[in-house]
């Protein structure tokens, strides 16, 4: 009993020491985990939880669809449109020699290429086609291969190509806009992207969703004024003249007289906006950024500026001499060719300078400058474009003698196409300056008084003269009916001289009976067979006003000069 | 000790609300989802079917087609005839 009850108490003795020891060690062992867990805790958290986070809880971006850019008949000019980025993690790759031929071939990329960018072991994501169709994509999913993955983008699409590149415009690959439209409205047509968290596993996989998500709201429409077949009419009458006449350029602009509204505003060469790089040099628009000496086509309206003062009539009789004419004694004013004594009307229909100019000196400055600034010149037209210039007209205190002569016929001062454009609908609607729009109207249009009624009918009168056989520009004529215009003939001014180059333009009105378009072209630096507006511009209107007259199924009024008869085509021939 | 047992009730029945709502919540949640993926589709459909419609109605196609296929052509002034 007393050796058991001794053995026990040796048993206890050495439990106690085992005791500590164990307690010992757990002390140790907790004492540690104890600290590293306030190491973990305490001073690395952000750290952690920065990298627990980025591994599983991701915010998964909800597309917001850019809106579409529509012309006026709902017709597409920019849509997005869902492409596929293929891609690959090649630590996953699991192909058959089979697989990768059928995967190459439907890529079309050489096997050698594909096990190349295959092999890159230590990337997870390698890209294998970026733009790919949704078909494409869903041929190559259908293939089943491990590590082969899509994901959805949305790539910008221009239908129109070319026709509609300036107007339009383009966006960069992260769809912002850049030109154009696009850059002007792209608050608009962007929306805002929403989102939602999900849980991802370690090589991208969705595991679930953790319900948190945002909706996104997508981008407007945007339905502009332009009519995309006065658009491609005006465009490839264009193109005809600039290499007939083996000119650098041209750009054309068609207003609707009424409403202001720009029906087409065109510029060639242009380019394609469909996908990569731009030509810098083509991008710009030319009808809104461009200035340029106008030349005659300003003649009408320092004409009218001089029946409005009363102080001349259209019967009015001016000499022209013997084509040319001294103002001080440091410029000759000179016509193509010697008019001598001709009424007001005919200064318009043959673009006398020196009528102009003998008219203008009966003008004070401050009264011509007020009547250009009047008609829109020298200030933006306000157009929703962006970059556009506002052109130049000195103000009348600057004026010498000198430029208040050249000024009258169109040289001293600078305007872009728009702007000359949008002087003519002055004359198109009985003496008012209508604002003009890229953006489809639904509201009516108030303008803005500038000449009497009475003038602005006088003056459409001594225009259509212009068009006549006599005129300046029999071509830009429109069968079956009246037509009023001016040409213009500019020199082009080359660092600080003019050159024997030009710029032939020609602004014109349809149908004089109730005016409804505007058109406006100009073509720069034409070098083969003429150079006159008459010549190079004249057959461009008369095309594109054809056009746009019948596609709006305006009533013919040219019955006057066709001895009332009525127009058809012969279809037997 | 009758006003503790309203409080357990009361306590169970806002628990198992918050149960049903949350269940609720997840059910809408996979029905919207399923629901926005669709409209997704169908949005990417109509996208493909504008573009196909705008190509057809390209005026280079229609021009292509009424001069080569339809034989059409603009008349000019020698093709007009004036009828009184």
């Amino acid at each position: 009993m007393f050796n058991k009850a001794k053995s026990s108490s040796k048993f206890f003795e050495l439990s106690k020491f085992r005791r500590r020891f164990v307690l010992l060690i757990l002390l140790t062992l907790f004492t540690s985990l104890i600290s590293r867990s306030f190491y973990l805790q305490g001073m690395q958290t952000d750290f952690l939880q920065k990298k627990g986070q980025a591994t599983s809880n991701r915010t998964e971006t909800l597309h917001a669809y850019r809106g579409k850019i529509l012309d006026r008949n709902n017709e597409i000019l920019a849509i997005s449109a869902p492409r596929e980025t293929i891609w690959a993690n090649p630590p996953e790759d699991l192909m058959n020699l089979s697989q990768k031929k059928e995967l190459s071939r439907l890529l079309k990329l050489r096997l050698e290429h594909l096990e190349k960018r295959l092999g890159k072991k230590n990337k997870q994501y390698v890209y294998l086609k970026r733009r790919a169709s949704p078909e494409l994509a869903s041929k190559i999913m259908a293939l089943k291969i491990p590590g082969i993955r899509t994901e959805k983008n949305y790539d910008r699409f221009y239908p129109e190509r070319e026709i509609t590149a300036h107007v339009v415009g383009f966006t960069n690959i992260d769809g912002k806009g850049q030109e154009g439209i696009e850059r002007q409205a792209n608050n608009l047509l962007s929306g805002i992207p929403g989102y939602k968290k999900v849980l991802k596993d370690n090589i991208g996989r969705i595991v679930d969703d953790l319900q948190e998500v945002k909706i996104p709201i997508d981008g407007q429409d945007i339905k502009l004024s332009i009519d995309k077949r006065l658009q491609y009419s005006a465009y490839k009458a264009l193109q005809k003249s600039v290499e007939k006449h083996n000119a650098l350029s041209g750009s054309a602009v068609l207003i609707d007289a009424k409403s202001g509204e720009i029906l087409s505003a065109v510029n060639y060469p242009s380019f394609n906006p469909n996908g990569g790089s731009k030509p810098t040099q083509k991008i710009r628009n030319r009808v809104f950024t461009d200035i340029f000496e106008p030349g005659s086509t300003i003649k009408p309206i320092t004409v009218s500026a001089a029946l409005e003062s009363k102080k001349f009539k259209p019967t009015s009789i001016i000499d022209t001499e013997k084509g040319f004419y001294r103002v001080g004694s440091r410029l000759t004013v000179r016509d193509t060719h010697a008019n001598g004594e001709i009424t007001l009307s005919e200064v318009v229909q043959k673009s006398s300078n020196v009528g102009t100019t003998i008219i203008s000196e009966k003008l004070d400055s401050k009264y011509l400058w007020s009547t250009l600034s009047m008609f829109g010149l020298g200030s933006k037209t306000g157009v929703e474009f962006p970059g556009e210039t506002s052109g130049i007209v000195h103000h009348f205190k600057k004026w010498r003698k000198t430029e208040h002569a050249t000024i009258s016929y169109g040289y001293g001062l600078s305007t872009n196409l728009l702007q000359l454009a949008q002087a003519y609908t002055v004359f198109a609607n009985d003496g008012e300056l209508v604002p003009v729009t890229l953006i489809k109207k639904e509201d009516p249009t108030i303008g803005r008084r500038v000449l009497s009624k009475k003038t602005s009918q006088i003056m459409l009168k001594i225009m259509e003269s212009v068009v006549s056989s006599e005129g300046t520009a029999p071509l830009a004529k429109v069968t079956g009916y009246r037509v009023a215009g001016k040409t213009g003939t500019a020199r082009k001014i080359i660092n600080g001289t003019y050159e024997n180059k030009y710029i032939g333009s020609f602004v014109g009105i349809a149908p004089v009976s109730d005016p409804r378009f505007v058109f406006a072209v100009m073509i720069d630096e034409p070098s083969n067979d003429g150079y006159y507006g008459g010549v190079v511009a004249g057959p461009v209107f008369s095309k594109v006003m054809a056009d746009a007259l019948k596609l709006y199924s305006i009533p013919q009024d040219g019955f006057v000069n066709e001895k009332e008869d009525i127009i058809i085509a012969d279809s037997s021939q | 000790m009758r006003l503790n047992l309203i409080l357990f009730f009361v306590l169970i029945i806002f628990a198992l609300a918050l149960v049903n709502v949350e269940h609720q919540y997840r059910n809408h949640y996979s029905k919207w989802d399923i629901e926005n993926k669709l409209t997704i589709d169908l949005k990417d459909e109509k996208t493909k079917l504008q573009i196909e419609e705008s190509d057809k109605s390209g005026n280079d196609r229609v021009n292509e087609l009424a001069q080569k296929k339809l034989n059409m052509s603009l008349p000019d002034s020698k093709n007009h005839r004036t009828l009184k």
